[in-house]
């Protein structure tokens, strides 16, 4: 099961609302995203990124179209099947850091590997190690609460690399983050990534971090807007 | 990439009860509030229910202390008081009935207890026969049952001492227009009619006016090794007039009748009041607290937890506060219960509820949470993007 592309998206619509009240996020959106590559996905507020970030992602149902993660056409697996399928695959990093404000870093980031069945020390291990790498090795035992926003945005991606899912979905990862903690933020996530060949989709505004990306896909109205299909390096 | 381990459910739901837990007690606020809403229920009511029990205690000591197996009561007889006589053909007849060893008669007639100071108290005056005893005085705390033998001798309750002017051991007072002499108190022997006195079958005769030959009650003791129901059965079938029980479907009877003319209706609604409102608050202080962390059951959903595992996050939740809320509660009704304490009543809290008071909460609790849960499976994972 060796496929190059890590997604392959067809024909994805997005119709939220009904009848009068329709609302069309997404009117076909057609990309491929090859293993291993470090994408940003970027356009103006509202257009339908967060929207084809979360269909990407299977916590959202696409209203037409198919996506395939891997090689797998996930809009066709039943419900059910798809939290287990986030688990092991998919490493999420939201907009906010979205932690567990009872849980120290550590066990933040333990609780994905522990969810997956490793054991609490494996896991808190693991967890160290990662904090290590994000720079937090010191911060281990500090709650959210008592950590600064890029703290626990690192926290954040460590947890989110802490399942070994290979693909990582980012969602404005950087937008509670000023300038310099933004950048170095992203380039701890392309850095990190890189290393496992893991493949990553960031959505961005911020054209600071834009030269990181091997690639940009820029996505207008529910519809990618710039002939973008080139194969990836 | 390393394959992760097969996940073993059990190995899951253990780190989803820890995070439940460390939730719970991460809001120390909504913490503290569950946990009154379960002490609240729990005290409430099982107060309520001790204090019921102990009520009704109070109601069938005098049965359950009397030492005999059967007792021969008038017909339509549920609750003991006062009333009317049998004559003493019975007792011969109870006496010649295979099995018996013992039949003595018992009176049970209300006096009037001259004051001092003017007024008068009634009593309960009890006569029992010497030397058997059966239906005597019990819980001395000043004379002993051999003060019976002397003459114009009476055992009061000695809660009522002030309330009858103040008795002492060998006081003189007069008893339903007679000179008594004050021979001991019992403590705590408090129906809800008037106190218990006691003093000798024929000097109650004396007292109340009742013939030599007529009784309140007879009371039976069964000879050691013969089945009580046997002899309770002989004896309905030799003195078909009047009525047998046993001690025990006596005493019952006197709890039914007091749950369903006096206790019961309003002891039951205080108690499912107590049950209902700790039902509430646990409801919404659950609810509330699942609302003040929908971003964190979200987080919990994208990242692969599935309603079934929330839900078990949600039900250990629930069940330690139902488990700490019953303990906490169940203690502090025992200090209570120890304050409440008095001749008048002193409640009773029967082991048995230390069981079924967590279960009951347990499932006060569970079936609470279920406001919670329903509305963390409407919860979107998407909503995180948000
Ligand atoms: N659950 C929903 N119900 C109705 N409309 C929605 C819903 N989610 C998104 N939309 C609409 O779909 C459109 C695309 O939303 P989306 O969040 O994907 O935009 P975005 O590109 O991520 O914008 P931003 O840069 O502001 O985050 C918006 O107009 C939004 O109002
Ligand atoms: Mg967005």
């Amino acid at each position: 099961m060796t496929t190059e592309q890590a997604i392959r998206a067809r024909g994805v619509t997005k119709v939220f609302g009904a009848g009068g009240l329709e609302y069309h996020a997404l009117r076909g959106i057609d990309v491929d995203v090859a293993r291993g590559e470090f994408l940003m996905l970027a356009g103006p507020s509202g257009s339908g990124k967060t929207t084809l970030l979360s269909i990407v992602g299977c916590v959202l149902a696409a209203t037409s179209g198919s996506v395939h993660l891997f090689g797998e056409d996930v809009t066709a697996l039943a419900p059910s099947r798809l939290p287990d399928l986030r688990l092991r695959r998919i490493g999420f990093i939201f907009q906010g850091h979205n932690l567990i404000a009872s849980l120290s870093a550590r066990e933040n980031v333990a609780l994905v590997a522990r969810m997956q069945g490793f054991g609490k020390q494996e896991a808190g291990r693991r967890a160290e190690a990662l904090l290590d790498r994000v720079g937090l090795g010191d911060k281990v035992d500090n709650l959210p609460a008592q950590l600064s926003g890029g703290q626990r945005q690192r926290v954040a991606i460590a947890r989110a690399l802490a399942g070994e899912p290979p693909l990582v979905l980012a969602d404005e990862p950087t937008a509670a983050l000023d300038a310099q903690s933004g950048l170095g933020v992203t380039e701890l996530l392309r850095e990190l990534c890189r290393e496992h060949g893991r493949t990553v989709v960031v959505v961005t505004h911020d054209s600071r971090i834009f030269h990181l990306a091997d690639r940009m896909v820029h996505i207008e109205d529910g519809r990618i807007v710039e002939p973008l299909l080139e194969q990836a390096s | 990439m390393t394959a992760s381990p097969a996940l073993p459910r059990l190995a899951r739901w253990r780190v989803l009860a820890e995070l439940g837990l460390r939730m719970m007690l991460h809001d120390k606020a909504k913490l503290v509030g569950t946990l009154m809403g379960v002490i609240f229920a729990v005290v409430l009511g099982v107060q309520q229910l001790s204090i019921l029990f102990g009520l009704l205690q109070k109601n069938t000591m005098f049965i359950d202390n009397s030492a005999a197996d059967l007792w021969i009561v008038p017909p339509g007889t549920t609750t003991l008081q006062t009333g009317g006589l049998m004559s003493d053909g019975v007792l011969a007849r109870a006496r010649s009935t295979e099995g018996v060893a013992l039949a003595e008669p018992l009176l049970f007639q209300t006096a009037t207890l001259k004051k001092p100071s003017g007024g008068t108290e009634p009593v309960t005056l009890v006569g029992t026969s010497l030397p058997a005893r059966l239906g005597g005085p019990w819980n001395f705390v000043a004379g002993g049952p051999e003060v019976l033998e002397q003459p114009d001798t009476v055992v009061f309750e000695d809660s009522e001492r002030e309330k009858y002017g103040g008795l002492d051991v060998g006081s003189v007072r007069e008893l339903a227009g007679q000179r008594v002499r004050v021979g001991g108190f019992t403590w705590g022997l408090l129906p809800f009619g008037p106190a218990y006195a006691f003093t000798e079958l024929g000097h109650a005769r004396d007292l109340t006016g009742v013939p030599a030959d007529k009784m309140s009650f007879v009371l039976v003791k069964v000879r050691p090794g013969q089945d009580v129901d046997a002899v309770k059965a002989r004896l309905a079938e030799r003195i078909p007039e009047l009525t047998v029980v046993t001690r025990s479907e006596y005493s019952r009877s006197v709890v039914i009748t007091l749950l369903k003319e006096q206790l019961g209706a309003s002891f039951a609604t205080s108690t499912s009041f107590g049950l209902i409102i700790g039902f509430v608050i646990v409801a919404l202080s659950m609810f509330s607290s699942v609302l003040d962390n929908l971003r964190e059951f979200g987080t919990l959903k994208a990242i692969g937890c599935t309603n079934l595992d929330l839900a078990l996050l949600l039900f250990c939740q629930a069940a330690l506060y139902a488990l700490a809320g019953s303990l906490i509660g169940l203690g502090l009704v025992g200090q209570m219960a120890e304050g409440i304490r008095g001749p008048k009543l002193v409640p009773i809290v029967p082991p048995v509820l230390l069981a079924i008071v967590p279960a009951l909460m347990l499932v006060v609790c569970v079936v609470a949470s279920t406001l919670a849960l329903s509305r963390i499976r409407k919860l979107e994972p998407g909503m995180v993007f948000r």
